[in-house]
């Protein structure tokens, strides 16, 4: 079967076409000038030159490596492709990836920095220099912290990549307790029970080793790490792993699995200790990694004093505990197959230490209670000792590497009650998504409020709260906004300040993607690839502008110019900590600052660049990555060093070694380990933290009922149980409705109905539903599928993106026109005027949007929810549907904002507050984002 | 050498990066793709899963777009990739009738055709297609499929593999692993009213708005993601076939009415018919040009033919047509007498340029309903009805003797009876393929019904004949008729033109 008929093409007669096996990346060493023909004018063979740029992905938190083509003649960004020279995600991507070139040319973007003119919110700007937004927010700054008002500065961010210690170094160094975050509508839950057993919030799966995998998440689809994971989910399958996913709905990944276990939610943790209680009472878990790493000792000897303090008393102990949750019991719960629950643990046990698990949001986030589903989860790992194992999961920090940046500042003594109030002591982290409540009430205002990448009024529960708070000038004064699109939020700034995506700032990312520890560099690649012609630049706005980009800045020059501009004269002791460690007393520069990290701070990279002729910032801005360790396992192990064990002493009782009163790990058989960073340095079966912060019931993995269990739900009644929560592949957030090749793939978010629930109500696809929750309404259309569980109906919570004016605040390509009413008395009506429209702008494209529809924005319609212990926002809601009335509308939603307040008191008052033992408002152990200094944990005035 | 695809759907997670690095790549328009994944899911809860597959060109050993592009803007390249060039289409869209796996599209920045054309600019430097290089999960894959050693062929040799639509005998290269076979026959789904993440198109899918249930069967595939698919021919090329039609008809019964001898008729015969047929004739060209998407570039199916096509060959039939009528008309002018010879070449190429249609709907092979082995004999019957009508009409304007009119009235009978045969035979017997089935479905009981027996049958065929058979039926009786017959035969042509594209290619 040769080739048929000569080719009639003159073009196809000459063809120069490559014998060898074809490649997949640009080799390294071509980057500065690499060729291609231009696909425009094929098949014609027209060259183009470009520049590649590694950077980094900037739409989910995977952070995976791209390479920027940069036209070297007209200084257009041509394409992202895979960095292959990224650890984590090796040169692959998610369709997020190369939509990045939509998100950096969308024609609805913002170039300039703005300022409002008139009222907040309504929609008045002006464009601003760089110069005069950092002279009033420094003097705002600066004044708030010469009146020793630190607690009225807050910095909260959505979506970090500029975070953790970088932005701790500012914050830090302003002496102030300001940092904000979303993680709170995000995964505390899962944070909560994975660091009640490690001391550590994030586990690190090593998919690609595993023989078995057990997923409460939708990793084939979306999530941390939705590409890395992916691709070693798919490796672990094609090898041979099997799959189990517990997911209410039929995801992507359930659709991949062996099993799929659609669970009500709020079951899992009893499914989860369901199949605990199959491996115990079979005895097919690894009893010498539970007795050598789990602190049943300490259990034994604070709860069961009486009984032998043996290991055999502790595994008869918890059988005779978990033995009630039996498969039939956790079926019943969950209303799923008592068998496969059988033949899932029968699973689990045979894949022994190669046996990886994954939660993050999900149950998680959805439930009352839902860290307890991690806790369980985890459990199971701890009983089949695949805790840091091939084919395990491990806790995060074997698998993530933070270089620590020059001059860290020491932590002020200080403790924002409005960031972790008293009611929220064990809290996973800030309670963000109160914060109007807690201004409702009186307990504080801010002077200055800066959001970064984060949209609370679409993205958190109670929205339209967000907007009475925002548009409120006397509770907040200052409103600052750095984003790289239009959002919902950015309408109710003071400033909206036009940040870079991915491939237009600083960053530096490290990820638990695989058993390794990598960091990625991401960089302005515009300014890069200018600066390699020789060019120079001052601010990376500058070179935008220079490539015709605008004005659009990056956060860590915006940082230190700020920092800058609020010290002057290093009065306040701040202006230190931005001094260049090369050129002291001059401003450090963002090269000054990643050459030192580079230099100093990343075992290996020095001599990895030596060895390439090249230093360390060099190597870095070249390859754009660099893997400092691989195969990183059984890290709590690791021995403490023999240097480090002379005058240690070991504590009798817990084992426990120290050296001048610092912890420095555990003795475990005789030997001297650095175990987990927990008080007993051991896997915490047994919390002795909650029972001291006065929640005894929960110090072991237990089933707590979630807010939305089947009891508390009737169904005959028109109630159901709606699933909020679901990520779609193509989308992220608020954060990519400037991406016109993802929304025209996605772009609606009807509600999920199961057939039999769908006749019982009398609806079909297409018709519309109105799901009313305790403090509103929304009206949405219908799907019906066999993908959800009968009684509960879900909906994804990408969609239904607006804004309030024709053409300014929000992407049309994504975003439906709504009319905004105050009905007065807290009670706020939106309808929509219309829907998505083609429109006219320097990208043809916009006129071709076909697609009308852009979703229903549901979480205006939510209260909030926050779990008594993990600060979780319990997303899922119990809802009454009905079928529309005559006078709905598609897209109506209707909120009143004094019974989110109403719910939200009646949520506070399930929380046992501070103090704890020795009047701590957090337990010193706990992780937390900036801790301040040891002693503003203390509260000082009781 | 020969490039071909493997996409394994056990490792796709249907995540659409390949899709975006694709519209990257070519910097693709909003609303059309070279490569998309489907959606449908199977089963009833909890039994039920999703499945996914990745479209795209086959790069077809036998590919049926290359054979009926007219300016060989379409070619296979030694490599066996199947590229174009945008710059030789004149975006006559019958490659998107050709293929039967729906890779092509008309890009709306150069309204020309395109599709997957495996990425050859890479290709051409050592390097892979962008789709197999971003795919997370090393679900695609490209290679030589004349070496024996190389990945993609051991792997198409050890593992069981499929391909859309064999039966098409196109030779497909891109090879399936682990596919739903569902996924690869459109047939196969049971269509629904939505999808669960983007909006259906109204209107898109005939068929699925005429038959979509909210019930699940078990094991039968729902579609739940699709994008959206373009319907290439419309009104105009329906147009097309009517005025061909009347332009063919009327000298090809001149012809025979010459013969027979009529002499008292010439001024129709010799020099209204040809003058008629003339207008008929360029108002074809013209429906055809103006449908082109590049009507500029209508010259090119004489600079830059494909002599396999039957576009370029029926435009060669068309223009020796009109230069033969127009020798006929001149001759009728001039000496009032037309030769025999070309009287009769005149008819010959009338029923060439009436017939050969068939022959160019038959290369687009993506269309079953097409494929009619009755459309030639269909197409002369109904150059018969029009030519028939048309003189009727001519004549009730210029006048007729009477035996010719009666006499044409008995060839319209004729014709039309034929005609209702031949639809019978193209709707109403046993269909081979499923396509067909549900193209005729779509006539006979679905969404075109109405139009379909009211006026392509009632009006069309039913009303003149009972006209035409009234006893004691006048010459008005005539005119109605030919009106009404002409009246429902270009409905015809538009539900048959309309019905052939219903069914979905992908």
């Amino acid at each position: 079967m040769n080739e048929t008929r000569p080719p009639l093409h003159p073009v196809a007669q000459q063809l120069d076409s490559a014998s060898i096996a074809l490649a997949s990346y640009p080799p390294v060493e071509k980057w500065d000038d690499w060729i291609e023909y231009d696909t425009a004018r094929w098949p014609r063979k027209v060259e183009k030159h470009y520049q590649i740029v590694p950077t980094i992905c900037f739409n989910c938190e995977a952070a995976c490596g791209l390479i920027g083509l940069v036209d070297r003649e007209t200084l257009r960004v041509r394409r992202f492709d895979g960095n292959p020279e990224h650890p984590g995600s090796r040169g692959r991507n998610c369709a997020k990836g190369p939509a990045t070139l939509n998100q950096i040319h969308d024609p609805e973007r913002i170039r300039y920095p703005l300022r409002r003119t008139g009222k907040r919110g309504e929609g008045k700007w002006q464009r601003v220099s760089w110069d005069e937004v950092l002279d009033d927010l420094a003097a705002r700054v600066r004044k708030a912290l010469e009146e020793n008002r630190r607690n009225e500065i807050m910095y909260h961010v959505g979506r970090p990549g500029h975070e953790l210690l970088y932005h701790q170094r500012i914050l830090h160094a302003w002496g102030i307790d300001g940092h904000n975050s979303h993680t709170n509508v995000c995964s505390a839950g899962a944070r909560a029970g994975y660091a009640f057993w490690s001391g550590i919030d994030r586990p690190s799966p090593d998919h690609a080793n595993a023989r078995f995998i057990l997923l409460l998440s939708s990793h084939l689809e979306s999530g941390h790490y939705f590409n890395p994971h992916a691709q070693r989910i798919i490796e672990g399958k094609q090898q041979g792993a099997k799959i189990c996913v517990i997911d209410t709905r039929l995801s992507n990944t359930a659709s991949k699995a062996d099993y799929w276990l659609s669970s009500w939610p709020g079951s899992e943790a009893a499914i989860l200790l369901a199949i605990c209680n199959i491996l115990l009472q079979e005895g097919r878990f690894d009893r010498d990694f539970v007795r050598k790493w789990v602190n049943w000792e300490e259990y034994l000897r604070e709860e069961h004093a009486d009984q032998p303090q043996t290991f055999q008393s502790f595994v008869s102990i918890l059988k005779q505990i978990y033995g009630r949750y039996t498969p039939e019991f956790a079926a019943k719960e969950a209303g799923v197959d008592p068998q496969v629950l059988v033949e899932v643990a029968h699973e689990v046990a045979r894949a022994g230490p190669a046996f990886s698990t994954h939660v993050w949001r999900n149950a998680a986030a959805g439930n009352l209670g839902g860290w307890q589903v991690a806790r369980g989860l985890q459990f199971l790992s701890v009983l089949v000792g695949a805790v840091g194992t091939p084919g395990g999961t491990a806790p995060n920090a074997a698998n993530k590497y933070i270089p620590a940046p020059p001059l860290m500042p020491p932590p002020a003594e200080v403790w924002n009650e409005m960031l972790l109030p008293r009611e929220y002591p064990l809290a996973f982290f800030e309670m963000s998504f109160l914060l109007p409540h807690f201004i409702k009430e009186g307990r504080g205002k801010l002077a200055m409020y800066f959001t970064r990448v984060y949209n609370p009024v679409w993205t958190n529960p109670d929205g339209m709260s967000w907007i009475e708070m925002l548009t409120d000038e006397s509770k907040v004064e200052r409103h600052a906004c750095l984003t790289p699109t239009w959002s919902e939020t950015a309408w109710f700034a003071d400033y909206v300040l036009p940040m870079g995506h991915a491939s237009e700032r600083h960053d530096l990312m490290s990820q638990e993607t695989q058993a390794a520890r990598w960091i990625g560099f991401r960089q302005p690649i515009l300014r890069v690839a200018l600066e390699k012609q020789g060019k120079r630049f001052n601010t990376t706005y500058e070179a935008h502008e220079a490539a015709g980009m605008g004005q659009i800045w990056e956060e860590d020059e915006f940082w230190i110019e700020l920092s800058w501009r609020v010290d002057p004269d290093g009065a306040l002791g701040i202006r230190k900590y931005f001094e260049s460690p090369y050129a002291p007393g001059q401003k450090m520069t963002v090269d000054d600052y990643y050459r030192w990290i580079f230099e100093n701070s990343v075992p290996g990279l020095p001599e990895a660049a030596a060895k390439q002729g090249v230093t360390p910032l060099e190597y870095m801005r070249k390859y754009g990555a660099y893997l400092i360790e691989d195969s990183v396992y059984h890290v709590h192990e690791t021995r403490i060093k023999s240097r480090d064990l002379s005058d240690a002493i070991t504590d009798p009782v817990s084992q426990i070694v120290s050296k001048d009163g610092v912890v420095l790990g555990v003795e475990v058989d005789g030997i001297a380990c650095v175990g987990f960073p927990t008080p007993s340095r051991k896997l915490e079966f047994y919390s002795k933290t909650l029972k001291d912060w006065r929640w005894p019931e929960y110090a072991i993995p237990g089933y707590i009922k979630s807010h939305v269990h089947g009891e508390n739900i009737d169904i005959n009644a028109g109630e159901r149980l709606l699933l909020p929560t679901f990520r779609l592949p193509t989308l992220i957030h608020t954060r990519s409705g400037n991406a016109k090749w993802l929304y025209e793939i996605t772009h609606t978010n009807p509600i999920w109905i199961n057939p039999n629930d769908a006749q019982i109500l009398d609806v079909k696809t297409g018709d519309l539903l109105k799901v009313h929750t305790e403090i509103g309404y929304f009206v949405d259309k219908i799907w019906v599928t066999e993908g959800i569980k009968p009684g509960v109906v879900a909906c994804s919570h990408h969609l239904g993106r607006w804004r309030l004016q024709e053409d300014s605040g929000g992407e049309r390509w994504s975003t439906a026109l709504v009319d905004l009413k105050n009905l007065g008395d807290g009670k706020w009506m939106m309808r929509q005027i219309h829907g998505i429209k083609p429109f006219k702008s320097d990208d043809p494209d916009s006129e071709r949007i076909f697609w009308q529809d852009g979703g229903v924005h549901q979480n205006l319609t939510f209260p909030v929810q926050p779990d008594f212990i993990s600060g979780q926002h319990c997303w899922h809601q119990k809802v009454r549907v009905t079928k529309a009335g005559p006078e709905d509308k598609y897209g109506d939603v209707f909120v009143d904002t004094n019974k989110s307040h109403q719910v939200y008191k009646r949520w506070l008052s399930k929380t046992r507050p501070a103090p704890g033992p020795n009047n701590l408002r957090r337990p010193l152990w706990l992780p937390r984002s900036y801790k301040p200094a040891p002693e503003a944990y203390y509260i000082k005035d009781r | 050498m020969r490039y071909g695809f493997v996409i394994d759907q056990n490792r796709c997670i249907g995540c659409h990066a390949c899709t975006v690095a694709c519209k990257e790549e070519h910097n693709i328009a909003v609303g059309v793709n070279r490569t998309w994944v489907k959606y449908v899911e199977k089963g009833t809860y909890p039994d039920t899963r999703r499945h996914f597959a990745v479209l795209r060109c086959n790069h077809c050993d036998d590919a049926p777009c290359i054979e009926i592009c007219p300016t060989v803007a379409l070619f296979r390249r030694r490599d066996g990739i199947v590229d174009f060039d945008h710059e030789r289409c004149i975006g006559c869209q019958s490659c998107m009738q050709a293929c039967p796996y729906d890779a092509l599209y008309i890009d709306p920045d150069r309204n020309t055709a395109a599709k997957c054309n495996f990425d050859a600019s890479r290709v051409e430097r050592g390097y892979k297609p962008a789709c197999e290089v971003v795919c997370p999960t090393e679900a695609i894959l490209s290679g030589d499929l004349d070496d024996p050693g190389s990945a993609i062929s051991r792997r198409i040799a050890l593992e069981k593999v499929s391909v859309r639509k064999p039966e098409k005998g196109t030779r497909p290269k891109l090879f399936y692993v682990g596919v739903d076979g569902d996924l690869l026959q459109p047939t196969m789904m049971a269509p629904q009213s939505g999808h669960f993440w983007a909006e259906k198109q109204p209107g898109e899918d005939l068929y699925a708005l005429q038959n979509h249930t909210e019930r699940s069967i078990p094991g039968v595939a729902r579609e739940v993601y699709d994008v959206p698919h373009a319907t290439p021919w419309g009104k105009k090329i329906a147009s097309y076939l009517w005025t061909k039609s009347i332009a063919a008809g009327m000298p090809l019964l001149s012809a025979l009415f010459l013969t027979l001898g009529f002499e008292e008729d010439t001024i129709v015969l010799s020099f209204l018919s040809p003058l008629v047929s003339l207008s008929f004739l360029a108002a074809t060209v013209l429906l055809l040009v103006l449908d082109l998407k590049q009507p500029a570039r209508c010259l090119y199916l004489l600079t830059k033919p494909n002599p396999r096509s039957w576009l370029v060959l029926g435009s060669y039939a068309l223009m020796s047509f009109g230069v033969l009528a127009t020798v006929w008309l001149w001759q009728g002018v001039a000496t009032g007498g037309v030769s025999p010879w070309i009287v009769w070449l005149t008819a010959l190429f009338a029923i060439l340029s009436a017939g050969y249609s068939a022959f160019l709907f038959a290369q687009a092979r993506g269309r079953d309903f097409w494929q009619s082995p009755l459309l030639f004999w269909h197409l002369l019957v109904q150059a018969i009805v029009a030519g028939a009508a048309m003189l009727i009409l001519t004549g009730s304007v210029f006048g007729l003797s009477l035996g010719l009119f009666y006499s044409l009235g008995n060839a319209l009978i004729v014709a039309l009876l034929l005609s209702l045969a031949m639809i019978c035979g193209e709707l109403c017997v046993k269909h081979g393929s499923e396509e067909v089935a549900r193209a005729a479905d779509l006539l006979i009981k679905g969404a075109l019904r109405r139009q379909f027996w009211l006026f392509a049958i009632g009006v069309g065929v039913v009303a003149p004949l009972a006209l035409l058979l009234w006893p004691g039926a006048s010459i008005a009786f005539y005119v109605i008729a030919s009106v009404l017959a002409l009246t429902g035969l270009w409905v015809y042509e538009h539900l048959w033109i309309k019905a052939g594209q219903a069914v979905p290619l992908s």
